[in-house]
């Protein structure tokens, strides 16, 4: 009874957030596929294929993933590729191997996937200098470096804040740069709480400094928390992480 | 045959009209067409020019060498080389042995099956190319029995001796995430006391190509500070403390040209005193300027031509900038074809195989460092999203990724579980806290290792460098483990593999493109 509350009450508080486990749907399109989950009898549209620099890194069949999205706040929102689209997004691939997450649909008439920036050909961008925010910077900054669930991999977008930190830890001469780990709680919307291993956090924060100091920052105070951060079901997503405080 | 070829390179350096142009092409394609019948009657009228170490030879700016289907050029950028007393051409160890055993210009700058075994018979088995240590199955074998070579006689593959564990820089061993079984051993050598992973000196051998010692400029081109497949730190050249590309070697354990020569010396020369910096200075000085490419085909005629496909022949490579992405549809991996598309059945052929290598759309699927590392499995792309540096169509990132033709069930060794194979069969178990093969999980059975032999790493077993798309008619047979004795045997892999459904005609065009390269 107390836990039907506690459901009725995290659904209220969460209000459009889905936090749930289970085997990614691909759907071929003309163009690109678009990747989807299900959950609860409802299908969500999660991103489509596209390059390793954008934002959105599909998940992979042979694994179960994690979903921690938001449904789009209008709710006559058209689908996309058929599934309710869930924006922002955060995807984490869980490591071990599950082969009944298999599905594979065919391409469907009717059923297209949204403007890519890249087809599934090469590429037709041609590739140009991001403008450099670092330059504007000053003072004492952090750098939030982000992690999928459970995983201490960094992806690209995630080394391209490590090299951004590096660079202006240089710059500045900076005498003090301290390094602090994380492990997280994720709430799923079902009230099961995952919790990413022991350990984690020591782990993230060691690579992350290993780093620093392969990217020639030296001074870099390394510490983690090993207790693992609090999950509310609605920002979980941003506590799996490693920050790098750099101070002149 | 060579003069034609050597023609053709000065010829594509004078503005010319075309009437002559034509004229010269229909009696380079006819005496290739003469050549050929010929061949096929008097098999040894392609002489082989396999240069012995110590010869002294001089050799030109630009060579050609023939081949079955058509002509390899060599271009010594920096002019004639004098191989007399010259490191690369010099046994520097003991087992008289030299860099140019392996890596033959004739071959490419590697060495094929058929030259192997033409220099066996000229030989009796004699020549150091053959030496024990390396060039047999394992070294306690009876040399003299051409069995006790087959890997190398059929598949072209030498032995590489790896310590395990690995070790750091410091000769520390390195932490791993595996324990390693050895399940099926032909050779002897990875059971044996005295060689194998019980010795005294634990070792696993493994089977590989030469790589190329040529166009090297692309391959060592391209690092960057952090490998965007491991989120880890690349490998600095310990010289000049700069990040490197980790594509040099099947498993990218060499970080520069120089610490690999130092261990070719070492290792494939069986040397007992370390090499001069001048002798290894030249050496890398040589490699490091020689070009290799297809330069005229039987069909095709002179390849590199005013107006042709602008990434063809040696001085194409010796011109283009290093380290450019391929991947993207205005400036492809080896540069237009277009101007062949039209009625030459040849030429349109390869052109539109051109077109499949970047085009292509099919399923990539479970290939760890690619459909792993943010791109999602399975991703709808191309050859070209694997292969996709200029020129060579290697990797412009740390270039491992698993394809699949070592690891079981997709490795290219015999399908069923009780054929016999003729590479060993290892089995991999990884540590419950370490992350899992991405596709395979955490018992993986493998007849190479790869990069996982030196990361020490489970996501990286069966992950392989990928090789330079360079000179290929010249040097069968293909992949690091020499099972696909033809491109066409390359291209069934990666139909079987990845599902391609490839038309013959298809298939056709593909090897017709790989063969020009
Ligand atoms: C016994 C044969 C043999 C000899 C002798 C030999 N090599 Fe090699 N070479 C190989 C093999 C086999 C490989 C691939 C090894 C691997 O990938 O693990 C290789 C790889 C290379 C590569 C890497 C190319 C690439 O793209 O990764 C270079 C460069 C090279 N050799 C240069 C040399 C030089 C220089 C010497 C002489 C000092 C030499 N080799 C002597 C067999 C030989
Ligand atoms: C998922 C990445 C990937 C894709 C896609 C891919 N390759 Fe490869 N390719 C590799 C790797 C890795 C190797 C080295 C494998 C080995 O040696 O065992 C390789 C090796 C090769 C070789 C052998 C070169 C040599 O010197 O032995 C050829 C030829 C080749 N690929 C052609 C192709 C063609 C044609 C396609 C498209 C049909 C293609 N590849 C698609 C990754 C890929």
């Amino acid at each position: 009874m107390r836990f039907g509350l506690f459901i009725l009450g995290a659904l209220v508080a969460l209000g459009q957030q889905r936090s749930f486990v289970s085997c990614p749907i691909v759907r071929d399109t003309k163009t690109v596929p678009c990747f989807l989950a299900e959950y609860e009898g409802e299908l969500y549209y999660l991103g489509i294929q596209q390059d390793i620099t954008s934002a959105f890194h599909p998940p992979q069949l042979k694994h179960e993933v994690l979903v921690e999205g938001r449904i789009a706040s209008d709710p006559g929102a058209p689908r996309v590729c058929g599934g309710i689209p869930l924006q922002p997004v955060s995807i984490s691939v869980l490591k071990e191997v599950n082969l009944s997450c298999n599905t594979l649909l065919p391409a469907e008439p009717g059923i297209d996937a949204p403007a890519a920036p890249r087809g599934p050909g090469p590429s037709s961008l041609h590739r140009t200098e991001a403008a450099n925010p670092r330059k504007t910077l000053t003072g004492r900054q952090e750098f939030t470096v982000l992690y999928a669930f459970n995983d201490d991999y960094l992806e690209f977008a995630a080394n391209a804040v490590v090299t951004e930190a590096a660079a202006y830890a240089k710059q500045i001469g900076a005498s003090n740069v301290k390094v602090s780990g994380y492990r997280a709680t994720t709430l799923l919307s079902n009230g099961d709480r995952l919790v990413e291993k022991a350990g984690l956090a020591e782990k993230r924060a060691q690579n992350i400094a290993t780093l620093l100091r392969g990217l020639g920052v030296s001074s870099t105070v390394v510490e983690s928390k090993n207790e693992p951060e609090p999950g509310d079901g609605q920002t979980d997503p941003s506590r799996r992480r490693v920050t790098i405080v750099v101070a002149p | 045959m060579t003069g034609w070829v050597g023609l053709c390179y000065l010829y594509e350096r004078q503005p010319q009209n075309i009437m002559r142009r034509l004229f010269f092409i229909a009696i380079v394609v006819l005496v290739f067409g003469i050549a050929l019948t010929l061949s096929a009657q008097y098999q040894d009228r392609f002489k082989i020019t396999w240069i012995e170490p110590g010869s002294g030879a001089l050799l030109p700016e630009f060579d050609a060498f023939d081949s079955v289907e058509g002509t390899l050029g060599v271009l010594n950028a920096s002019g004639p080389v004098n191989t007399e007393g010259h490191p690369f051409f010099t046994p520097l160890g003991t087992n008289g042995r030299a860099c140019v055993n392996c890596h033959q210009p004739t071959y490419a700058m590697s060495v094929s099956t058929a030259g192997l075994l033409e220099r066996w018979r000229t030989t009796d088995g004699k020549d150091p190319v053959f030496a024990a240590f390396d060039g047999s199955n394992c070294p306690g074998l009876p040399q003299e029995k051409e069995s006790s070579h087959s890997l190398l006689l059929k598949r072209g593959l030498f032995r590489i001796p790896l310590p395990w564990p690995p070790k750091n820089a410091d000769g520390s061993a390195k932490p791993v995430e595996f324990t390693i079984e050895v399940v099926r051993d032909p050779t002897g050598c990875n059971t044996s006391r005295e060689f194998g992973l019980k010795s005294a000196e634990p070792t696993i051998s493994v089977y590989r190509r030469p790589r190329p010692a040529a166009n090297l400029k692309y391959v060592t081109s391209g690092g960057q500070p952090i490998v965007l497949k491991t989120g880890t730190l690349a490998d600095v050249d310990p010289e000049t403390g700069k990040p490197v590309s980790m594509n040099l070697m099947t498993d990218a354990r060499e970080p520069s040209l120089k610490t690999q020569a130092v261990s070719a010396i070492m290792g494939h020369e069986q040397a007992r005193v370390a090499p001069s910096d001048p002798q290894i200075q030249k050496i890398v000085e040589y490699e490091s300027q020689v070009y290799v490419a297809q330069q005229a085909h039987i069909f095709g005629g002179p390849l590199a031509v005013a107006g042709g496909p602008p990434g063809l022949g040696v001085a194409a490579l010796r011109d283009h900038r290093a380290g450019v992405l391929g991947d993207n549809d205005y400036d492809p991996v080896f540069g237009s074809f277009s101007s062949w598309k039209g009625n030459d059945y040849y030429r349109s052929s390869v052109a539109r195989g051109a077109d499949i290598f970047m085009f292509r759309q099919f399923w990539l699927r479970d290939a760890a460092h690619i459909n792993s590392i943010g791109l999602g499995n399975p991703l709808k792309r191309t050859c070209a999203t694997c292969h996709n540096a200029q020129m060579t169509g290697q990797d412009l990132s740390a270039g491992w990724v698993d394809v699949g033709t070592t690891n079981y069930p997709t490795w290219t060794e015999p399908a069923t579980w009780a054929d016999s194979s003729e590479l060993p069969v290892f089995k991999i178990t990884c540590a419950r806290d370490a992350d899992p093969h991405p596709y395979l999980g955490r018992v993986i059975y493998t007849t190479d290792p790869g990069r996982a032999l030196i990361s020490g790493r489970c996501v990286d077993v069966g992950s392989i460098v990928m090789q330079q798309l360079r000179g290929l008619a010249a040097r069968a047979p293909y992949f690091a483990n020499g099972s696909a004795k033809t491109l066409r045997e390359v291209v069934d892999f990666y139909d079987r593999r990845f599902d391609m459904k490839l038309t013959d005609e298809e298939k056709e065009d593909l090897i017709n493109f790989l063969g020009v390269l």
